[in-house]
């Protein structure tokens, strides 16, 4: 096990990291910037360093500081959270080159995942259903047309360095095929440095379900179920529940049984999430793997009761997992709100300020997952995302009359945030009776 | 937390200041008078209002320290230098700090030397590569703030310079 884990985070999952350490006895190094010097978990590590100015890329994503606290501060492994440098391969590379564990999977893993159009080669081989689409990366323009025909319009142009909703198009007919490949790719090379693009089926009204799954590096892997992440605005979410309401069970499974296989294939280990979308036949696809702890993972610790953190660690420190497949129950319904601090009445601009007065919701079956405390200053430099407000009750309904009494409750003067749009979400029908696709959120509330 | 370490013996540096403080927050106390051969200090803490909810915010030099000092050498009084001419040399890296560039050498610099804007100060070491780290302005080296082998983070202070001279 462990001694000593430098967390290379902030904010609300950083809290989350040093909670399970602390719990595991694990001693904590942080890093901050400088606008974060004030962060009330620091008080909670045993050691912790400045790594830059406020902007992140002059701090948290130098990755020669923050291997240079990991050598000072002497430890054994690095939690990278999510964002940040969690997906950076070459920063995983450098980590275990340094002799340091990175708590994730391993980065040959992560490269062939992060090409989008390689992982989507690797799903079919492993017998995962994908998206109708081109059979790789596009070469021309009349390879595209031709594709395009077979599997019909509307197509969707995918940057295959992209990923997280970034560096896509969609297309209706052929003029406007050739005028958004040409953009896309453009696009693609400033964005990502890399202007590869394939074409996909473009699904109209889906749903967003991802698997949880978790691998340890004795090649056992098992999934924890799903969630339901179909309510999105521009491709963020802003509530992920679970289980996936309304889905038929038998397609529940097999989903399940994919991201499984998919895993294996990739010869993946630690934390990750199988992404699908949901068509309004209940055909399910698989769209990309996302290699690293997610945001929305306190809703799965609620319906099957395990610490996906500490899991995260133990896997990362050589343990085989503690449960089989046949241990992972999952009991009622959770749901998770992301509070923002954006005005969600005025465009969601976002709203950076010093919090005022904060009372926080609790509770049976609620839980608030956060680093903000009152007089806490919302920095403009970072991710809006000031907490995570979950709920756990045994049926949806419940669930969903739970939420709404814990937004009720949870007062954040000082700044604007999210919290009218996700009580208006709760009360609209079609959230509560399960018609939602991808675009209901801002089909229903427009800018 | 950071891991510096202070120059013995004077009263005036920035690290014993923060401890009076922090001190005086711990005890509620709102006036402190030290006195040690012909060097003073003050303290005296400003009413602050009453928090009502959460945890109290990480404790900042909230001390309002007066000019009673009389100083041997410079006095700096809070967590920047008040005086304009007393610069500081911050580390712009991460690393572990050596004053000299090998065990056997002297160090780069100590108090009382001159040093123009290219001079080396000492080196920050990180992931096994020495980087010299230059002093950045001209003037006179009045205090050495950390110790040979210490560990520093970024911005921190690691030398007071004297730019008058």
């Amino acid at each position: 096990m462990f001694k000593r884990i430098l967390i290379a985070n902030r904010g609300e999952i950083a809290l989350r990291i040093i909670r399970a350490c602390r719990e595991l006895g694990i001693e904590t190094v942080a890093i901050y910037s400088e606008a974060d010097r004030d962060a009330a978990y620091l008080r909670f590590v045993d050691e912790a360093y400045c790594v830059g100015p406020p902007a992140s890329m002059d701090s948290y994503l130098k990755i020669d500081r923050v291997i240079s606290v990991a050598e000072i501060g002497n430890v054994q492994a690095i939690h990278p959270g999510y964002g940040f440098l969690s997906e950076n391969a070459h920063f995983a590379e450098i980590c275990r080159s340094c002799n340091i564990e990175f708590i994730g999977p391993p980065h040959e893993a992560m490269l062939r995942l992060g090409d989008k159009n390689e992982a989507r080669r690797m799903a079919r081989e492993a017998g995962v259903p994908t998206v109708p689409g081109s059979d790789g990366l596009i070469d021309n323009e009349e390879q595209a047309l031709k594709i395009a025909h077979q599997i019909g319009f509307p197509v969707l142009i995918k940057a295959t360095a992209g990923g997280g909703g970034r560096g896509m198009r969609v297309a209706s007919n052929d003029l406007a095929l050739k005028s958004s490949i040409q953009q896309a790719q453009a696009e693609a090379a400033a964005a990502f440095g890399n202007s590869n693009v394939y074409l996909e089926k473009f699904i109209e009204h889906p749903r967003h379900v991802e698997v949880q799954i978790l691998a340890d590096q004795q090649g056992n892997v098992v999934h924890l179920w799903e969630r339901d992440c179909t309510i999105q605005r521009r491709h963020q979410k802003l509530l992920e529940e679970s289980p996936a309401p309304f889905l038929d069970d038998a397609v529940r499974q097999a989903m399940c049984d994919a991201a499984v296989r998919m895993v294996k294939a990739a010869g993946y280990y630690n934390a990750g999430t199988v992404e699908f979308i949901v068509d309004r036949e209940g055909n399910f696809y698989f769209i990309e793997v996302n290699a690293r702890i997610q945001v929305e993972h306190p809703v799965t610790e609620m319906v099957t009761g395990m610490d996906l953190i500490k899991s995260q660690i133990l896997i990362a420190s050589g343990n085989p997992l503690s449960v089989s497949q046949q241990d992972i129950r999952h009991t009622g319904a959770a749901i998770e709100c992301r509070i923002n601090a954006e005005d969600s009445r005025a465009n969601f601009v976002p709203s950076p300020g010093r919090i005022e007065h904060l009372f926080t919701p609790d509770g049976p079956g609620v839980r608030f997952d956060s680093h903000i405390y009152s007089g806490y200053y919302v920095s403009p430099h970072y991710d809006s995302l000031i907490g995570k407000l979950i709920v756990h009750q045994p049926t949806r309904r419940e669930a969903i009359h739970c939420m709404v009494r814990a937004l009720e409750e949870l007062d954040i003067k000082g700044i604007k945030t999210t919290n009218p749009v996700l009580l208006d979400i709760l009360d609209h029908a079609a959230f509560v009776e399960g018609r939602v696709d991808t675009t209901f959120v801002e089909r229903t509330w427009p800018g | 937390m950071s891991n510096t370490s202070s120059n013995a013996g004077d009263i005036f540096e920035i690290r014993k200041i923060r401890r009076l403080v922090e001190l005086m927050n711990d005890h509620d106390l709102s006036e402190i008078d030290l006195q040690h051969a012909d060097t003073r200090i003050r303290l005296r803490r400003r009413s602050e209002p009453v928090v009502v909810s959460a945890p109290p915010p990480a404790p900042v030099a909230s001390s309002v320290p007066l000019q009673d000092a009389r100083p041997s050498g410079e006095a700096t009084a809070g967590p920047a230098a008040d005086d304009e001419h007393v610069h500081q040399i911050t580390s712009p890296m991460v690393g572990t700090f050596y004053t000299a560039s090998s065990p056997d050498t002297p160090p780069y610099v100590k108090v009382g030397d001159h040093v123009g804007t290219d001079t080396t100060v000492c080196i920050v070491e990180a992931m096994k590569v020495f980087n010299e780290i230059p002093a950045g302005v001209s003037g006179k080296i009045i205090a050495v703030l950390i110790d040979n082998g210490e560990p520093v983070e970024y911005g921190q202070p690691l030398f007071k310079v004297d730019t008058r001279n």
